[in-house]
């Protein structure tokens, strides 16, 4: 067998791998939209503004209704030192005070 | 039968393969290195494609407008007497308070959102309790009673148990009735939620009757949600004015390229890699050199020898970009993306199960080969392309 069989062998292996991803992909959107259904109902009834993501300082817990001062409040030269703060951007809120 | 010139291109491959084979650990090890940086790239993109996707599915429902003071450049309890200036402008259909704020509880660590609001006010408010996995969302009559997150019901170990107790600020305690529990569905965004009823958390936080967290307004006209926002932030202006945009918005921003500490461990990665590249393709050993000139002696033209090392490229880095983002999806689609998320939930002791949809996006993956593929192609080239136009006699000799 030529070297370039082996190959192409290889390649459709991957190509049906990378085929059944986007069935699952496909299958998993679906999913996803039932439970999106009760999240945005959870949304809505308790006015949610931010992804449980990261718990540990209230500017990654809900860093839509922080602002880009927050880890720095701490006492006048304070440094930023939760792991996550330095992961997440700023939002950008300039039309706020 | 192949026509001439694709027999040729087969042929030129073949030879390719067996080249790359017979250095085949040190072409697996760049392969392996090269879909590795791929991988963390990869990685990095769909998850936090995922939750900003998410965030933009689930967040067009919050309040159109939330009312936070402000004093000293922080946020504090506003008076409800706000409520009754903001009356005199017209299109706010709804003013509802909130109470909420954080318990850190010390025995494990854990930090709890704590919110209180009248929900039978509220959009949907109504349907709450389809959110739950059992039980009922708390009457406005019924008092020390909470609905709680998965993760809070895990953390405080109550089992079978209902009734659990927090600490007042004067270190005195609170007893609570869990009537409710959230759905495993809403973990993204409940997780760490402890709901209840205004007094109960007035009294929990020791916030006076007059005194709210902030205020979310609701507007008549969707269109109008800018103008009523400037208006009150007029009227009110010791007040931050957040609206639905801004706040649908901030999930596009803090995942991105930009977000410090991740961009640098990547882009640094990339560059490392970037350096092997150049190292591996600028400096051809003595032994390919030889290689190359015997092809010529034998009769090969410049340009079949460049095009063996474009195969030998394009195969290299092509197979190492499919197997990279190939590995990014299952470990963002299966493994809850495990090595990425210790580094987004910092020291937070709850951790939610993250059960994403990877967002795999033509730009994405286009911005990754880019970074990757392309110039791994032209530093391979380039250096073969120097080599073989030198005379062969001189390579050999």
């Amino acid at each position: 067998m030529r070297p370039s069989h082996l190959l192409f062998i290889f390649l459709l292996l991957l190509t049906f791998i990378d085929a059944t991803l986007y069935l699952h992909a496909k299958r998993m959107a679906n999913d996803l939209k039932t439970d999106q259904a009760l999240q945005t109902i959870a949304v809505a009834g308790l006015g949610l503004t931010d992804l449980c993501v990261a718990t540990e300082a209230r500017y990654t817990r809900h860093p839509a209704v922080s602002d880009p001062m927050a880890p720095f409040m701490d006492h006048p030269g304070a440094i930023e030192h939760f792991p996550t703060g330095s992961f997440w951007n700023a939002p950008t809120n300039t039309e706020t005070r | 039968m192949l026509p001439k010139g694709l027999e040729k291109q087969l042929n030129i491959l073949d030879f390719s393969l067996s080249s790359l084979w017979r250095r085949k650990l040190k072409n697996l090890s760049i392969m392996l290195v090269f879909a590795l940086v791929i991988f963390l790239l990869g990685s990095f993109q769909m998850l936090t494609g995922a939750l900003t996707n998410s965030a933009d599915a689930v967040l067009k429902n919050t309040a159109d407008i939330t009312i936070q003071k402000m004093s000293a450049g922080r946020q504090e309890a506003i008076p409800l007497a706000y409520i009754e200036k903001l009356h005199s402008i017209y299109g706010i259909r709804a003013i509802i308070p909130r109470v909420w704020g954080y318990y850190f509880d010390e025995s494990n660590l854990a930090n709890f959102t704590i919110m209180a609001l009248d929900s039978d006010s509220m959009p949907d408010g109504n349907k709450l309790d389809l959110t739950l996995a059992h039980g009922h969302f708390p009457k406005k009559t019924e008092t020390d009673t909470v609905v709680i997150g998965r993760s809070v019901h895990n953390i405080l170990g109550l089992g079978e148990r209902r009734i659990f107790s927090l600490f007042r600020p004067d270190l005195s305690l609170k007893s609570f009735n869990m009537v409710g529990l959230f759905a495993q569905q809403t973990d993204l965004l409940t997780n760490d939620l402890i709901v209840m009823n205004l007094s109960d958390a007035r009294d929990l936080f020791n916030i006076p009757p007059s005194m709210a967290t902030d205020l979310c307004v609701y507007v008549a006209n969707p269109s109008e949600i800018e103008t009523i926002a400037k208006k009150i932030a007029g009227l009110l202006p010791d007040t931050r004015v957040l609206t639905k945009k801004q706040i649908q918005k901030t999930y596009q921003v803090v995942f991105s390229w930009r977000s410090g500490f991740a961009s640098i461990c990547l882009l640094t990665a990339l560059v490392a890699f970037a350096i092997l590249a150049w190292d591996k393709a600028s400096g051809l050993s003595p032994e390919e050199k030889r290689e190359i000139g015997i092809l010529k002696i034998l009769g090969w033209e410049t340009g079949d020898i460049l095009a063996i090392r474009f195969w030998e490229s394009t195969l290299v880095s092509a197979l190492a970009f499919i197997i990279g983002c190939t590995a990014a999806y299952f470990h963002v689609a299966f493994f809850d993306a495990s090595l990425l998320k210790p580094v987004m939930v910092g020291w937070s002791v709850i951790h939610p199960p993250f059960k994403l949809l990877p967002s795999v996006n033509l730009a994405d993956l286009l911005l990754i080969f880019t970074f990757s593929v392309l110039p791994y192609l032209g530093a391979t080239v380039i250096p073969a392309w120097r080599c073989s136009t030198v005379p062969p006699d001189s390579v050999i000799r």
